[in-house]
């Protein structure tokens, strides 16, 4: 049985409480490192099990966390100097770990990616994004806050293909989404690229093995098609 | 018998529609400095000046061919005069203040007297006829009373009138006007001044001096001299002149020191007003603009993203003075003001424009403030905002936000999905960012007429390399996923569509055409 992925969170504030919250209700485990008192006595409060209290600057410390490749680093300190120290201890510590950290200025991404984050979220960025959003296409606006809340009767579902799946070898333009009710918006079709392709691209894509799909539908919808492409 | 004649003609003019629209418009010609085409009316305006200055300079020298005079007397003094009675006519409302009258009286039954309701109405507009502006403008039409050539000197007149047509005229008077104390300190010290040492001159050197015949050659030395020009038609001869001759060449430079100092420092103090003035009257002739009430990290990356899409159809309000040199700095269009303040926003031509204003100060309580301020001013200014929590969220909604961004909730999400759906985060960062080669667009059908009608299965929507992901019936209709493809495309139907730019737009150009890529 494959191992659960693990998300380690660096940080507990009243804001990132909804990112722990969340996490913690998908199939990951989640610990919380936390190195001020304060912040983990909250989190014990809120009921959280898995809480190391350690010095964020002492690599030998975080070194003892065992983080491993497929696990995620999610960086949310309030401190942003702090915020991109950690950065850069956990990319010189464990440098193929997936780092996901938090912005809230240019600079700050800057040196964020500098430091060493694979994902950065630009507390402006996204809004301002959002802002422009609003005002040219609030359509769109009001379609992503539904694919992005978990209240949602339809989401975006991704779904790796794997071996023996009955899509896979088939030429996406081949294959009939609309039985399904699906739409597929892309995907990371590992024989080409490890990025991620739009199926608007204009690039000639097959599903194989190992290749994952991102789909929008109905939840019920998206559940049938993934059994379908799963073999369940 | 003729008063109720009059009173049925104040009547008539008050529910005349025609008869307002014809009014309004001449007021918006004349007085309102928003309307589009006013600045083709003070052209004209100013042309017309400008050739009648330009004939009173030939004429001097030269016979003037007869038809050149039929211009300046006929057409220039008639355009000037209908101009003059327009402003005497618009000044104020005679029929509305009748009517209103009328009904008072009725209302509180006491005798109606059209003498007592018309009388307010023609005091105010025989006050405005002994304003400066209105005396100039009949002065202006004198000249053409050609049996009188002294009249002629009144062309002059005319090119007052280009006050009126002129701003930066207007402002530089404008601008003297706030040191009106201090100008006129200085010029009652220097007719002191000039008195005292033109009386000083005249009494040392009448008899000594053969320049000085009278206190007027005194009087007028001493101006010539206080103001430095000193032409040397008259010169001091004794002691006694001399030492005068000295205080007052003294007295001189200090006084035009002062002045030139009054007169620049009013100027540094009003440059910055003028100039956002200007701004302001620029994005009014818009119509259609945004307001960003603070410049904050939001607004910082929003224009840094969008300001090239925006244009010049935008405008930053900041209280900070050092916000504001910043956001000029960065090349942004702003000014110094208060967006809380009911005087500032009304400044924006609410009535007409399309305003989208986005209170994004860094305080939950002024961006409050803001949204009631401007809501309170018109319903129609679209207002966003950010909100810090939930319960500031919900005030803001209260008090007229139409969006309400929450900067850490739209932040919390994309973290939750980059770590739970990394490659649909991909997905969703380029789509929200409108980068790479997927765009999300909405394309309302009212402007593309040739889609209504046809069923969703006749639009081959793969042949211009685009997914369709679904339709909203109108702004505030619902949306609906994936729809069944026989269903039939309305008018003011919205398709969401994900392709590239090129797609999207080929998609859109397509079907102001034939081809339904069938």
């Amino acid at each position: 049985m494959a191992h659960k992925k693990r998300a380690f969170m660096f940080g507990y504030s009243k804001s990132s409480s909804f990112v722990a919250k969340q996490l913690s209700y998908e199939n990951l485990h989640l610990t919380l490192v936390l190195s001020s008192d304060e912040a983990y006595e909250k989190a014990l409060a809120d009921g959280y099990i898995d809480i190391k209290q350690i010095d964020i600057t002492d690599d030998e410390a975080l070194k003892e966390l065992e983080v491993k490749e497929e696990d995620f680093l999610v960086c949310v300190l309030e401190d942003k100097h702090y915020n991109v120290f950690l950065t850069l201890s956990l990319h010189s510590l464990f440098p193929k770990t997936v780092i996901i950290a938090l912005s809230d200025s240019l600079y700050t991404t800057q040196k964020l990616k500098m430091a060493g984050a694979n994902r950065i979220i630009d507390l402006y960025q996204v809004s301002a994004n959002r802002l422009h959003n609003i005002i040219h296409k609030p359509v769109t606006t009001k379609l992503v806050d539904r694919l992005l809340s978990p209240y949602e009767e339809f989401s975006f579902k991704e779904i790796d293909i794997p071996e023996g799946s009955p899509i896979d070898g088939t030429m996406v333009n081949d294959f009939n989404f609309e039985e399904y009710k699906v739409i597929m918006v892309g995907m990371i079709d590992r024989r080409l690229t490890n990025k991620f392709l739009f199926v608007t691209s204009g690039v000639e894509n097959r599903f194989d093995s190992g290749d994952t799909i991102v789909c929008i539908g109905y939840n019920e919808d998206l559940k049938r098609f993934e059994d379908f492409v799963c073999n369940l | 018998m003729i008063k109720k004649f009059i009173l049925r003609f104040a009547f008539f003019l008050h529910t005349s529609k025609r008869y307002k629209r014809f009014k309004a418009i001449v007021e918006n010609f004349l007085l309102n400095p928003d309307y589009k085409y006013k600045k083709y009316f003070d052209i004209f305006m100013i042309s017309l000046i400008v050739l009648s200055v330009a004939i009173l300079i030939y004429e001097v020298e030269h016979t003037m061919p007869p038809w050149v005079d039929f211009v300046d007397i006929y057409i220039v003094t008639f355009v000037f005069t209908i101009e003059y009675v327009a402003r005497v006519w618009v000044h104020n409302s005679w029929s509305k203040e009748v009517v209103k009258a009328h009904g008072e009286a009725k209302f509180l039954k006491k005798k109606f007297s059209l003498w007592e309701a018309s009388r307010g109405v023609f005091k105010s507009k025989f006050f405005y006829l002994l304003t400066p502006a209105a005396l100039i403008d009949l002065l202006a039409i004198l000249p053409a009373y050609r049996p009188l050539r002294v009249l002629r000197i009144f062309v002059l007149f005319r090119v007052f009138k280009l006050l009126r047509y002129t701003k930066s005229i207007n402002q530089f008077v404008e601008v003297l006007a706030t040191k009106k104390f201090e100008l006129f300190t200085l010029l009652f010290l220097i007719l002191f001044i000039v008195f005292t040492s033109g009386i000083a001159i005249y009494v040392f050197e009448e008899k000594s001096n053969p320049d000085i015949n009278s206190l007027f050659d005194g009087l007028y030395w001493a101006l010539i001299t206080i103001s430095t020009v000193g032409y040397g038609d008259i010169s001091p001869i004794t002691m006694e002149g001399r030492i005068v001759s000295m205080l007052v060449i003294i007295s001189g430079i200090a006084m035009i020191s002062f002045v030139t100092s009054v007169i620049v420092s009013s100027f540094s103090e009003k440059l910055d007003e003028l100039k956002e003035n200007r701004l302001v009257e620029e994005i009014n002739k818009t119509g259609k603009f945004m307001i960003f009430c603070g410049y904050g990290q939001m607004t910082r990356v929003f224009l840094r993203n969008y300001s090239k899409e925006l244009g010049s159809n935008y405008i930053i309000i900041d209280k900070k003075r050092d916000k504001v040199e910043e956001a000029f700095k960065e090349g942004y269009q702003a000014i110094h003001e208060d967006a809380s303040r009911h005087d500032v926003i009304s400044k924006f031509n609410i009535e007409y424009s399309d305003i989208t204003l986005f209170a994004l100060t860094g305080s939950d309580v002024s961006n409050v403030y803001i949204i009631l301020n401007a809501k309170s001013l018109s319903k129609n200014i679209k207002v966003i905002t950010r909100a810090s929590d939930e319960s500031i969220a919900n005030k803001c909604k209260l008090a007229g936000a139409d969006h309400v961004v929450r900067p850490n909730i739209i932040a919390n999400k994309m973290l939750l999905t980059a770590i739970t759906q990394p490659v649909m985060y991909q997905a969703i960062y380029a789509i929200l960012t409108g980068r790479h080669l997927a765009q999300l667009d909405e394309v309302m059908l009212v402007e593309h007429q040739k889609l209504v009608s046809l069923k969703l299965e006749e639009v081959n929507f793969k042949h211009y390399k685009l997914l369709f992901i679904g339709i909203q019936r109108g702004l505030k209709g619902d949306f609906v996923f994936n729809p069944d493809k026989r269903r039939v495309l309305n008018e003011k139907d919205i398709l969401l569509l994900m392709g590239r730019e090129a797609s999207i737009n080929h998609f859109k150009n397509s079907f102001q055409g034939v081809d339904y890529g069938t």
